[in-house]
């Protein structure tokens, strides 16, 4: 097996991806503190003031869920199941400590039943607002004052507001980079695949930033260079959703005639597209980006103030990045997809599509439960879209 | 005790007579928040949770389309009513249980509880040009509860959100807030609260003075019925006489002798109610519930606080410290912060009612269509086992889809359990646990 | 003058099916056999029965498109399609009006909006038995029926049950106690044909319910189903004479599509092997 040391770019990028622990475990070893995070909503800039490496936790889609089985009923998110099943088992036992945040109703309440059945040296939860009211956005200042105070006692250091600007500046960088990667995929036939694209952005978020920021250079400069490039396929298709943690349905949908050219998930560009304004306090910038400019339905926005709804308006307000998204990279058709039991985007469906609608590109809905038989039960529905589309 | 149930039917005439007469209708969530608010504005306040367990029990509850089939039952019963109602051009649909629900003027979603009831008003956009304000609450994590400032942190984010909520309807209703009103209204609904906390404690008797059923009939008067705060108070009042007296006298919730003791512990099966009278004929009496509890009184001199919305903010408030404060011993108190602080968790405040009303077991409901209520249960059952050698007896339904639920299923295992429920009660025993 | 042929294999879960066609769209073979564990193997066999019943050698064909649930086991065909694209397709040779396909086969069915003989939308059923063939082959089994006799036995129930479970197995639960108190069987089959129809309505309700409306595929050809969604739709349907067919003659219409779109633009259409033996499981 190819080790990540070894190579570089994209190869590296597989590599890493094959064994995301390799990296933070020779970090530990080298006495750094690695916090596991859940989800897009933790502060990643603070960790990395206080010299603690930020690293995603995700499920396994190859691992059955068993001992997770006593602590969660089978009616909830299985991305979720999979994760606390995952630390059950002492996959994330290396960890000093987790952060989480208030991401949907069992995202928020998972952390309660890790404490009691796992032990950690450290936990925190953020408690994230859910709308964006000046009340919410005051409220999640403060808890970032809280979260600082935390993590001050956990390191007995001060946070150093030079520290933070520092690391402010590198996780804008990696952003900056992501988008560049991005703009690769506007070409036809995109320069690196939705595959491709997964295992790279999973991989950045099991290194430290500035690592990742280096793969990212790499990935870029492979991939401006690269002969094997994917293949022209007729559809160009954007996929809207809930977390992708595997490549498993972009390799079905891409081993049909089309290519995932852009995506608005979590494991991809969500984290990605908009930067953390430096202010003078540089809390309240990161706290205005958490909460303003990660686009994920978790968050209700709405004309707070509106009268009366417009449903036209309040579906542009709600998804028109999407529409500019895919003019600008060229997209004939949606793909939305969505976990079993994930209420978060499951609500939201009717009104993508009805936004879709609105703006004439084609979409379909799959549901999908977090294993390896159902992405291929999928595939019948995905080719008769793109027979639809084409 | 029925006489409460009576407030439902209130509740929809109530609603019926605001739609003849013009005035302001809000479609609201169960929370604590925007009740007292909206009432105190004169504004009719409609329960489409509710509206889900009635049409339930009536076995006529509607079905979304286009909506992933796991959304809350409550949510698509709502979206196929409101759906017809959006055919008719706003009309309520004829043979609508209850006389059906009127048009909202507003939207009144909430993220107390669980955030998919948020999205799911953001939903009824696709049917209603109303307006939409979700009340959010803030749910610090337990270890971060007891972190100094977080009390004051999130009280005063909720009067500041309550500000807000009353600035919107000033806007829409073209009124504005009548204080004394919002008052009077928020100290009745605190009051209803302490009542039924002190029934609560009251149940922990034996035998168990009031059935689940009961309680379950007495939601509506609890929760959605602000602007007849005092009238309810009253009800309530009379609720705990009848109890204290039934405690006196020994009187069960049941009528035949209590052979076990049990927790209901999720959402109940609206649409199969009277599974629970042919349990209590094998002497099963469901004492107490984790779902739909008082909320922790707050002891609090509100002479303090000048503003009427902190008054109210402050005085229904849970947090951790409180209900530390009030619902344990400072032995126990300090035994559950140590737990906290080191491991982020207390296993003891998941099974207090459990251990309070001393039960035989736990009837664990798995609602296939809310995640919210059936997250923790798989844990708690763990819990009460672990630390009060408590046995469950697990099903799977749901609050409004009646064939998702088995009645017939809990009939089978009754007996086995109650042989389970006959052994623990000796690992009990053994264990020094005291029933 | 030669003539020109297109061939369309629908390789389903249950039935294997091949209609060839000629340039003026007039069929000279259909083949209809039941697909079993071996679907592999037998999709060749078909094809050569066909080719036999036509008198043709399978390099007579011009081109071959193969549908359904097997159809990437079908190394013979040139392009493969889904079911959805291809009844639709086939469909509308039927009906040339229709904007509604129902089809409900051995282990899935579906609904497809069309219009012009274009696949608009559609849903799909998959991960359910009840509202499948294989839903009324397990209660006929229950029942003690031939799948065969399930439609006019349920044409003379007086009632019909109203089965509440939601699950084939648990719905065999039911049947058995309404059979031990004494309901007549043909009222339960009434019953069950109205959980197919209702599960059907509301995949419809998700689309359009537009006439004309088409039934196609295996239980098309149960009347009681028929009527079931007819009362449910509150519409007329219609029925092909051969409702097993539709995919495949789809499939052999597209073939000729495509040949025909890339000789107009000067194109050569890439074509398979045309090797007429079993597909390996491994490459």
């Amino acid at each position: 097996m190819v080790t990540a040391d070894k190579v570089q770019g994209l190869a590296k990028a597989r590599a890493v991806y094959q064994d995301r622990t390799q990296r933070v475990k020779e970090l530990q070893q080298e006495e750094k503190k690695i916090f596991g995070y859940l989800c897009i909503y933790p502060i990643l800039e603070l960790l990395t003031a206080f010299d603690i490496v930020p690293f995603r936790l995700f499920g396994d889609i190859n691992e059955p869920v068993t001992k997770a089985n006593n602590y969660l009923p089978m009616v909830v998110c299985p991305f979720l199941r999979s994760y606390l099943d995952l630390g059950l088992k002492g996959k994330y036992s290396f960890l000093d400590g987790i952060i989480t945040s208030h991401i949907c109703d069992v995202g928020a309440g998972v952390p309660a039943i890790w404490n009691y059945a796992i032990k950690m040296p450290y936990s925190y939860h953020i408690d994230t607002p859910h709308t964006l009211r000046e009340s919410a956005q005051e409220h999640h200042r403060q808890l970032l004052d809280s979260f600082q105070k935390s993590l001050e006692q956990y390191t007995g250091q001060q946070l150093d507001p030079g520290k933070l600007v520092a690391a402010i500046g590198k996780h804008n960088e990696q952003r900056v980079l992501v988008r560049e990667l991005y703009d690769l995929k506007k070409p036809d036939p995109p320069l690196i695949s939705g595959v491709e694209t997964i295992q790279v952005i999973k991989t950045i978020q099991s290194l430290p930033v500035a690592e990742g920021n280096q793969l990212l250079r790499e990935v870029i400069a492979d991939t401006k260079e690269r002969r094997d490039k994917p293949a022209r396929k007729t559809s160009r298709l954007m996929l809207w959703g809930s977390i992708l943690d595997n490549t498993s349905l972009v390799e079905m949908i891409e081993s049909l005639d089309a290519s995932v050219v852009m995506d608005d998930t979590c494991v991809g560009s969500r984290p990605y597209f908009n930067d953390v304004k430096i202010t003078e306090n540089p809390l309240n910038g990161l706290a205005s980006h958490y909460l303003n400019h990660i686009k994920c339905p978790r968050t209700f926005i709405s004309d707070y103030n509106a009268q009366q709804k417009d449903y036209e308006g309040d579906l542009k307000r709600r998804y028109g990045y999407l529409g500019d998204y895919s003019r600008e990279w060229h997209v004939n058709g949606v793909i939305m997809e969505a976990l079993r039991y994930c209420d978060t985007h499951g609500y939201e469906v009717p009104s993508v599509k009805d936004y879709l609608n609105q703006i004439g590109l084609p979409g379909i809905y799959l549901e999908h439960d977090y294993t390896l038989g159902m992405i291929s039960q999928l595939k019948t529905r995905v080719q008769g879209f793109l027979e639809i589309i084409a | 005790m029925y006489a409460l149930r009576a407030e439902v039917d209130k509740m929809y005439a109530a609603g019926e007579q605001a739609s003849t007469e013009g005035k302001p209708v809000a479609w609201v969530m169960l929370g604590q928040w925007a009740e007292p608010i909206l009432t105190a504005m004169d504004v009719v306040t409609i329960y489409p949770e509710n509206y889900g367990s009635a049409c339930a029990a009536a076995g006529k509850a509607s079905d979304a389309e286009g909506f992933p089939s796991h959304v809350c039952s409550y949510a698509r019963n709502c979206f196929g009513y409101s759906a017809k109602m959006a055919e008719l051009g706003g009309a309520i649909p004829p043979s609508a249980p209850m006389g059906g629900m009127p048009s909202p003027t507003v939207l009144v979603a909430s993220a107390e509880i669980c955030d998919a009831r948020f999205k799911w008003f953001q939903a009824l956009g696709r049917y209603f040009k109303a307006p939409i304000w979700t009340v959010e609450s803030p749910y610090p994590g337990l270890k971060e509860s007891l972190e100094e400032g977080t009390d004051e942190r999130c009280i005063k984010y909720l009067v500041r959100q309550s500000r807000e909520f009353v600035n919107f309807l000033e806007q829409l209703l073209g009124k504005k807030m009548d204080w004394d009103k919002l008052d009077e209204i928020a100290r009745g609904l605190a009051g209803i609260n302490r009542l039924r906390w002190e029934i609560n404690r009251l149940r922990r008797a034996h035998p168990g003075p009031m059935h689940s059923k009961d309680l379950w009939s007495t939601i509506t008067a609890a929760f959605f019925r602000g602007a007849e705060s005092k009238a309810i108070l009253d009800g309530f009042q009379k609720m705990l006489n009848e109890v204290k007296q039934r405690v006196e006298n020994g009187v069960s919730g049941i009528n035949v002798p209590e052979k076990f003791r049990l927790s209901f512990d999720g959402l109940p099966p609206w649409h199969s109610l009277d599974i629970f009278d042919k349990l209590a004929e094998r002497g099963w009496n469901f004492v107490i519930e984790l779902n739909y509890k008082p909320g922790t009184p707050v002891n609090i001199d509100l002479s303090k606080y000048p503003d009427p919305l902190e008054r109210y903010v402050r005085e229904r408030y849970q947090s951790t410290n409180n209900t530390l404060e009030v619902e344990y011993t400072p032995e126990e108190a300090a035994v559950i912060r140590d737990e906290i602080m080191r491991t982020g968790t207390s296993a003891r405040l998941a099974v207090k009612h459990v251990l309070d009303c001393q039960c035989d077991g736990t009837f664990i409901h798995i609602l296939l269509s809310c995640r919210s209520a059936s997250l923790n249960l798989c844990s708690f059952q763990q819990k009460a086992m672990d630390i009060l050698k408590v046995p469950a007896l697990i099903l799977e339904g749901d609050m409004v889809n009646a064939s998702l639920f088995d009645p017939a299923e809990v009939l089978k295992k009754a007996e086995a359990f109650e042989e389970t429920m006959a052994y623990y009660r000796q690992v009990r025993k053994e264990a020094g646990i005291s029933w | 003058m030669f003539a020109i042929f297109f061939a369309g294999v629908d390789l389903g879960s249950t039935m294997t099916k091949i209609v060839i066609i000629d340039e003026t769209e007039l069929t000279v073979a259909a083949t209809v056999k039941h697909t079993g564990a071996e679907h592999r193997r037998l999709a060749s066999q078909v094809m050569k029965e066909a080719l036999h019943t036509a008198g043709l050698t399978i390099n007579d064909i011009a081109y071959i498109v193969a549908t359904g649930y097997g159809r990437i086991n079908v190394p013979f065909a040139d392009r493969q399609l889904t079911e959805l694209t291809c009844h639709a397709r086939g469909v509308s040779k039927y009906f040339p009006n229709v904007r509604l396909a129902i089809d409900i086969g051995g282990q899935d069915s579906k609904v497809l909006q069309i219009r012009n003989g274009k696949l608009l939308d559609f849903i799909m059923n998959d991960k359910c038995a009840a509202g499948t063939g294989r839903f009324l082959e397990i209660l006929a089994g229950t029942l003690g029926l031939k799948v065969a006799d399930l439609g006019p036995l349920s044409l003379s129930a007086k009632n019909k049950v109203t089965i509440t479970s939601p699950c084939t197995v648990f719905i065999q639960q039911e049947v058995a106690s309404y059979l031990s108190n004494g309901v007549p069987v043909s009222e339960i089959v009434a019953g069950l044909h109205d959980v197919i129809a209702s599960k059907v309505s509301k995949m419809v309700k998700r689309l359009k319910l537009e006439p004309d409306v088409v039934f196609t595929g295996g239980v098309a050809k149960n009347i009681g189903v028929v009527r079931a969604l007819e009362e449910h739709l509150g519409c007329k349907i219609l029925v092909p004479e051969e409702p097993l067919l539709s995919g495949a003659l789809g499939a052999a219409l597209l073939g000729k599509e495509i040949v025909l779109n890339a000789l107009a633009k000067g194109q050569t259409v890439p074509k398979s092997e045309r090797r007429l033996e079993e597909a390996k499981l491994f490459t």
